[in-house]
């Protein structure tokens, strides 16, 4: 049963947060509209409707109450369509919506994070209420009250009229015993009836909002009135095949009796709620097979016709299936280049081996792309940053999303959000200029840009965020770090690259002072940690007064790297394929020297460091002539330089598994070591970084 | 010699603990160095002879390497170096004792590996204080010239 509920809690946080992704994009649409249309109305309707029913079968009463509480505002605007509320109000709306989003949201967050739920959400519904109260003010007051009159009869007869019609037809419903708040249940049921009859009536007819209900409903069932028998049997449909719906029976009227025996189930209320007590949480049951031989099951088959293709599946399933192929690579290549079958000739094994190797690099395909999401998630959410602080900052800034299908492996998306999060808020904060006057003086758009693109470059993701912003000025950020200390040589030594990457230095932010979105002098070098965690790379690019653009470059999957195994001693080495630019013998000649004894070497009209392995890590080794081994030219940009190592070994695929924690402790990961990897002979091979070995050699003596 | 520790240590044990029925726990004992020393068998994965060790650059000098343990890898410790003692050559009789401690794999490379035996906890003593001897939490003379010495895997760990 635990078990049960935890994948429960964990399908509820799965729909609740999709929904509310949807929510808050239907809502950003409807604001760029200005007004909802009536499809969007609808949408927000049956997402809040949903959101209610699970969160009341969960039993988290904040949520359902919220929920609640908008689906009624939505039925409200529904009834009375958008063009009821005016302009002023509709501002209000939207940032009414906007907020119990976001409370939405919070509550779900507080779930994740098993911490309590609120349990007033008073002030929110006296909000809603309120603004409800206006608007419905607005609208024709005695329409209104007609309409409320109206309903006030309706209900009347379906609880005095309902025996008496003599052409309606009635169903009653009995639910799962135990199965606890029948009330809600039977008020969902009406709802997804109402979906196709609208004239449905039902009792006891107040099993919204009167929770003493649902003792009646255990007692006595749950009463469907329907003007005809054809529309019962539809409905019949939606009963089937609803949750907890234990048996139900067609009446036909008179069903004096019935209505009878309605006071004294109400008078056995108590009784009846001390069994609702002792009913156990609320469980999902597969619908009980109808005890009703009659019903009509030709249209159960429709409903399955429209299930949905997709299915959620648990991540750390994903992630045993990666760590299972990955096994099966190294197994694969270990069966293959054994060296029991070396020299023999074995035509039908090769010709096999082939196969096998192609069918594992599909496999392999396959399983990473079920592992890539679209980085739309991550996009979108970056609208409603931008509204926000649109809004707060009084600043007029375009959100442009460009490449939001570009598809990444999940925990990409997961680590880029934040850092995307931080860049953007940083360009509304500091890029865009303050004023629009300020705009039309420097001769842009007085409406501010703000461009988040991804794309692909073979074996990578490019993520940009780019504004049209004032920039970033040179000088003033050398001032700013010079107060902050964070200057480690003269200032006129810096390069513009130089300076910019200053930005990213811990504890450094241009802003003077902290505000409620960036300026904490915390951002940029948390964004730049985050995307080196998962083996990326960021650059900032600026130009004064047009604006800023920092790029992330992220590998796209960490897992599985072509590499080049290199020998040193008896060592062996994995440097990945995608780092290599060129390797190559060397003569004598060609070797420079600088003043330290530095070895340099030329290569397509620049120079770069020649950096031995061998004794960069301490390795005995019989070639340290640099004639003898040769050079592997990696990197890129200023981190480039030619890696000396004794000879090539050849070209694998590899696994790359993380060192064991234990020797974490020992900052291997700062000398350059990514990992290691288990090669086709059962050795393992440790696999270089080439970013951070560049780093590690500027202390390393030459 | 199994049964002869075990008939010892019945003798004391039940001579020390007549009313207290405590069961004997299991330890693997393994010679590093001329001394004894015996590990809980709870935190022993099992033990390998046959193993190619990866030299691992820019560690301590008594984290010998990693190996492959079916497709799992394993940090190996000299456990002679790491009581800054003279690093073991390979011999016939050395080998590599894994060891689970707290769903951490480890390797620790000894001399050789003597047997199982039985020994009631309650026999074991602390360390005298003042004792300079790393990542042992207490001892027990087996005979008049041997005391085993019993290894704290946690501290291994740190």
């Amino acid at each position: 049963m635990d078990n049960g509920m935890e994948n429960m809690l964990d399908m509820y946080l799965f729909e609740t947060n999709s929904l509310l992704e949807q929510l808050d994009e239907v809502l950003l649409d409807a604001e760029s509209a200005d007004t909802f249309t009536t499809d969007s109305v609808n949408e927000i309707f049956r997402i809040m409707h949903t959101i209610k029913g699970s969160s009341a079968m969960m039993e988290f009463s904040s949520l359902m109450t919220i929920a609640h509480r908008i689906e009624d505002l939505f039925f409200f605007i529904r009834e009375n369509t958008i063009d009821s509320i005016d302009e002023e109000h509709k501002k209000e709306l939207f940032n009414l919506m906007f907020f119990s989003t976001d409370m939405l949201r919070a509550e779900v967050e507080k779930l994740e994070n098993n911490e309590p739920l609120t349990s007033n959400v008073d002030s929110f519904v006296e909000k809603v209420n309120s603004f409800l109260n206006k608007i419905s003010n607005k609208t024709d007051e005695t329409e209104t009250a007609k309409k409320e009159g109206e309903n006030d009869q309706k209900s009347e007869n379906c609880s005095t009229e309902l025996p008496q019609d003599g052409s309606g037809a009635f169903l009653k419903v009995t639910f799962d015993e135990g199965c606890g708040m029948e009330n809600l249940r039977a008020f969902m049921l009406v709802t997804s009836i109402k979906d196709i009859y609208e004239n449905l009536t039902f009792y006891p007819s107040d099993v919204e909002t009167n929770p003493d209900t649902a003792a009646v409903i255990i007692e006595k069932g749950f009463l469907l009135g329907f003007d005809t028998k054809q529309t019962l049997e539809t409905a019949l449909n939606i009963v089937q095949s609803s949750g907890n719906v234990q048996s139900y029976e067609i009446l036909m009227p008179p069903q004096a009796e019935q209505e009878d025996n309605v006071p004294a189930a109400k008078e056995s209320e108590p009784v009846a709620q001390n069994h609702i007590d002792a009913a156990p949480a609320p469980k999902v049951q597969a619908p009980t097979p109808n005890t009703q031989p009659s019903a009509p099951n030709t249209n159960v088959t429709h409903v399955g016709a429209n299930k949905q293709s997709l299915i959620s599946v648990n991540l750390s399933k994903l992630d045993k299936l990666m760590m299972l192929m990955g096994e099966l690579v190294i197994t694969e290549s270990m069966v293959t280049s054994s060296p029991e079958l070396q020299g023999l000739k074995l035509d039908n094994f090769t010709k096999s081996a082939r196969q096998l190797r192609k069918l594992t690099d599909d496999l392999q395909d396959t399983v990473m792309s079920i592992r890539m999401i679209p980085v739309a998630g991550a996009f979108q959410k970056m609208n409603r940053i931008v509204r926000d602080m649109s809004k707060s900052l009084n600043k007029n800034v375009r959100l442009t999303i460009i490449g939001e299908d570009t598809e990444v492996d999940k925990t990409i998306v997961d680590s880029i959000g934040d850092p995307i999060m931080h860049m953007v808020r940083n360009s509304m904060d500091h890029g865009i200029e303050e004023t629009v006057e300020e705009r039309i003086r420097a001769g842009k758009n007085p409406q501010g840009e703000i461009i988040l693109s991804a794309e692909h470059t073979g074996s990578e993701v490019i993520i940009t965020i780019q504004d049209d912003g004032k920039g970033a000025d040179p000088v003033k950020i050398l001032e700013k770090a010079r107060r902050n200390g964070i200057l480690t040589k003269p200032e006129s030594e810096y390069s513009q690259k130089e300076i910019l990457a200053l930005l990213m230095a811990p504890g450094f932010s241009t802003n003077e002072q902290v505000t409620e979105y960036s300026g904490r002098g915390v951002g940029m070098d948390v964004v730049k940690k985050n995307i080196e965690k998962i083996a990326g790379t960021v650059t900032i690019t600026s130009e004064l007064g047009k604006g800023m653009c920092t790029t992330m470059k992220i590998p796209l999957t960490m897992a599985i790297v072509d590499g080049m195994e290199v020998s040193v001693g008896k060592s062996i080495f994995t440097i990945p394929i995608s780092d290599i630019k060129q390797s190559f013998k060397i003569t004598p000649e060609e070797i420079i020297y600088d003043a330290q004894g530095q070895e340099i070497v030329k290569r397509m009209d620049n120079f770069y460091p020649i950096i031995r392995v061998h004794r960069l890590y301490n390795i005995d080794t019989e070639i340290t002539n640099l004639e003898d081994g040769i050079l592997v030219w990696v990197g890129e940009g200023d981190k480039s330089y030619c890696l000396f190592v004794d000879e090539l070994m050849g070209e694998q695929q590899v696994v790359v598994k993380p060192l064991p924690s234990y020797l974490s402790t020992y900052n291997i990961k700062k000398s350059g070591i990514a990992g290691c990897t288990i090669l086709g002979d059962g050795n393992i091979s440790i696999i270089l970084d080439i970013a951070t070995l560049h780093h590690n050699t500027s202390d390393y003596a030459y | 010699m199994t049964e002869e520790f075990n008939e010892m240590d019945m003798e004391r044990s039940q001579a020390l603990n007549v009313e207290i029925k405590e069961e004997p726990k299991k330890f693997l004992t393994f010679l590093s160095d001329g001394l004894t020393f015996a590990i809980d068998a709870t935190n022993v994965g099992e033990i390998i002879t046959n193993y190619s060790i990866t030299i691992v650059p820019n560690v301590p000098s008594f984290i010998k390497g990693i190996i492959n343990l079916r497709g799992q890898i394993i940090p190996i410790i000299d456990i002679r170096e790491r009581m800054h003692k003279m690093p073991l050559e390979g011999t016939d009789t050395s080998c590599i004792i894994v060891l689970d401690i707290d769903s951490t794999s480890i390797g620790i490379f000894v001399d050789a590996v003597s047997h199982v035996v039985d020994i009631y906890e309650s026999n074991i003593s602390a360390m005298p204080p003042n004792s300079s001897q790393e990542l042992v939490k207490g001892m027990m003379s087996l005979s008049k010239e041997q005391v085993i010495l019993f290894l704290d895997c946690e501290l291994l760990l740190q």
